[in-house]
């Protein structure tokens, strides 16, 4: 009887949990499930090493433009303009090194800060002549696709010699040679795979045990052990998967090292804090001595940044940068973000949740690939889980205990 | 004996928008550990007044003391440096983040610097913000409630625990029970009590009486830019009501030899 009660107990814990936390577990759930699907669907194919650590690589250059892009949705913007500025900034990449000679490292600079200029024109734009950022960015979008036309003019496409930048996007950590253990298994990949999900067990039981020294609540201990193990079993799970090809890519190290900042800033800095301000009310933030202004040079001038990233990743995995490079980036960073849960009304909307969104939507094209369905019916069936995320947002927001 | 020097006052304080006189000059006293109601109709001029003194607009003519120190306020960034804090009607929170971050909003403790990144210490605003939210007895779930789940009532608690968490001077309240239930407005009134009876000085601006009458110490009737009543809060309150009510219209003046230029 006493294990009766504690079943059902366990269970009404669960509900309010789930409750607490739909939008995030929603999130996790779909992507779940249409992998799952997709990996039925292709009979294994899309599970498979090769294929994840494709989609992966093909994910990338879209997640970086939505982390940037969550933060301009955050403060009530929008960015149109960053599909052709990255398309531009990678042929501007392509040109540093292609017509002037100049190494890899330097092209990176150069794309990078050009990146962050561009993004704090935007912020003048936006900011200080109070252009709305609709407008401004429409224009943005205009003006880089005629600067990419531009760049590309003379060659059409140019071709990328160098390796060390075509590896940003087709590279692949080095392993360990001569270790007889696990042939063909990628080893530095599966270490860190390993150290990774150690250091995340660690980190949430030294959260937890602070937040109960301050006496405040924690998730009930059940479904503290049960979001560990899930967790562990996702990053395992991954790390295992890509370790049977080739391992973790560069392009998986990026996408990585940009969430772990840009979460850390959102999370954990005065900065990140004053964005999610400026985005709840610009008004309160203003006279609580945050500049409105200031932050969104920063949040602009950040996109731009990531927009050049994104230019350099992409380029670098097509090894050239072409006349249309970066053509509806925008619009796919765009959706990823509110697939992740951010709110066009402002102040919501994590990095991590972005991520996960552009894995999403590129799981959907990519599993559809694989399947051979026509490209139209996937701009609808992406259509309808665009729409359907934000519905379910929507209605998970408005429903106040 | 000594005079006390107030800890707020204003003289002949003039402010015109336009062709518009909403000030004609003003002269406006608190002291500490004062409760003072501003009362007047709709355009009187009390929030203006409140607005000149948060720094929100900026005086025509007239001087400004704090504890009898002459300042100049340019900006709610300037008042609240000198240690005054206003508590807007409705925007005083970000309803996005929890009440710790509310409360700390704009001065946010770091645990580390690296260089321009400032890493939060959230665990110490976190507590600071649930020792503050005890003393004041404010009734909510926890710090780290988001803003917008919380109550109307709830709301304003902590708009104004936030305006009184770093040891101001003064505290301007505008119309703090406006849109409230009953029992909310009977928690905002116990929290201004509260924090009286913790030493703070505080101008109340209300439209309504009962308000005013059940808090303050010494109000001030505005009319049409000018002072017309400034007395000790006594009596009953049929009695008080009626009275402010006569001043409130115009039916009668205090002030009135000194003239309406």
């Amino acid at each position: 009887m006493n294990a009766r009660k504690s079943k059902t107990s366990f269970l009404k814990e669960g509900k309010v949990v789930f409750k607490e936390n739909i939008r995030d577990v929603g999130m996790y759930i779909a992507l779940f499930a249409i992998m799952l699907f997709f990996t039925i669907a292709t009979k294994g194919i899309f599970i498979s090493s090769r294929n994840i650590s494709n989609l992966i690589n093909q994910t990338g250059y879209i997640a970086v433009l939505a982390v940037g892009m969550t933060l301009v949705i955050i403060i009530r913007h929008i960015d149109l303009s960053v599909g052709f500025l990255s398309g531009f900034l990678g042929a501007i990449a392509a040109i540093v090194m292609v017509s002037w000679h100049m190494p890899t490292g330097v092209s990176i600079v150069v794309t990078l800060s050009l990146g962050v200029l561009a993004g704090l024109l935007t912020g003048f734009l936006v900011a200080q002549m109070k252009i709305p950022a609709f407008v401004a960015t429409l224009a943005g979008w205009l003006g880089y696709r005629g600067a990419l036309q531009l760049a590309t003019m003379a060659k059409g496409t140019i071709i990328i010699p160098n390796a060390a930048f075509n590896a940003i996007s087709n590279g692949y950590l080095p392993d360990i040679p001569n270790i007889k253990i696990f042939p063909g298994v990628h080893k530095v990949t599966l270490i860190l795979g390993v150290l990774l999900a150690i250091a995340f067990i660690i980190n949430a039981i030294r959260e937890r045990r602070s937040t109960r020294s301050y006496k405040f609540k924690v998730l009930p201990i059940e479904f503290f052990i049960l979001k560990l193990a899930l967790m562990s079993v996702l990053i395992g799970g991954i790390t295992w998967v890509l370790s049977g090809y080739r391992g973790l890519s560069w392009t998986a190290v990026i996408v990585f090292s940009v969430s772990l900042l840009y979460n850390f800033m959102m999370t954990q800095t005065f900065l990140g804090r004053h964005i999610y301000a400026v985005g709840g009310n610009p008004e309160a933030a203003e006279l609580s001595g945050i500049s409105v202004k200031k932050i969104t040079y920063v949040v602009f001038g950040s996109m731009g940044m990531l927009a050049g990233l994104s230019g350099i990743m992409f380029a670098s995995r097509l090894q050239s940068a072409t006349t249309t490079a970066g053509q509806l980036f925008e619009l796919d960073a765009i959706a990823a973000a509110f697939v992740g849960g951010a709110s066009a009304t402002g102040g919501v909307g994590k990095v991590t949740g972005s991520i996960i969104g552009a894995f999403v939507m590129m799981s959907l094209t990519n599993g559809m690939n694989l399947m051979g369905i026509d490209i139209s019916f996937q701009y609808i069936v992406r259509a309808t889980v665009l729409a359907g995320a934000v519905i379910f947002d929507v209605a998970a927001r408005s429903k106040k205990d | 004996m000594e005079e006390k020097v107030p800890i707020v006052e204003m003289r002949n304080i003039k402010k015109s928008f336009g062709g518009v006189h909403a000030l004609r000059g003003i002269d406006l006293k608190l002291q500490r550990n004062e409760v003072l109601g501003l009362v007047g109709d709709n355009a009187a001029g009390k929030s203006t007044l409140m607005k000149v003194l948060s720094g929100a607009h900026k005086l025509d003519e007239g001087e400004i003391f704090i504890e009898g120190k002459r300042v100049h306020i340019t900006s709610p960034w300037d008042a609240r440096r000198i240690g005054i804090e206003m508590v807007y009607q409705d925007l005083a929170l970000a309803d996005n983040l929890d009440v710790s971050a509310n409360v700390f909003l704009g001065r946010e403790v770091a645990s580390t610097k690296l260089g321009p990144v400032s890493v939060m210490n959230k665990h110490h605003m976190e507590i600071e913000t649930k020792r503050l939210i005890d003393r004041l007895k404010i009734d909510i779930p926890s710090v780290r409630s988001v803003v917008e789940r919380l109550s109307g009532g709830q709301r304003q608690a902590i708009a104004i625990a936030r305006a009184t968490a770093f040891n101001n001077k003064v505290t301007i309240m505008d119309e703090p029970t406006a849109a409230l239930s009953v029992a909310a407005i009977s928690k905002v009134l116990d929290l201004v009590r509260e924090l009286k009876a913790q030493g703070n000085s505080i101008i109340i601006i209300s439209h309504r009486m009962e308000d005013i009458y059940q808090v303050s110490d010494r109000m001030i009737v505005m009319r049409h830019g000018c002072k017309v009543r400034d007395c000790p809060v006594v009596g009953d309150l049929d009695e008080f009501r009626e009275q402010v009510v006569a001043y409130i219209i115009g039916a009668r003046d205090d002030f009135a030899e000194r003239g309406v230029n």
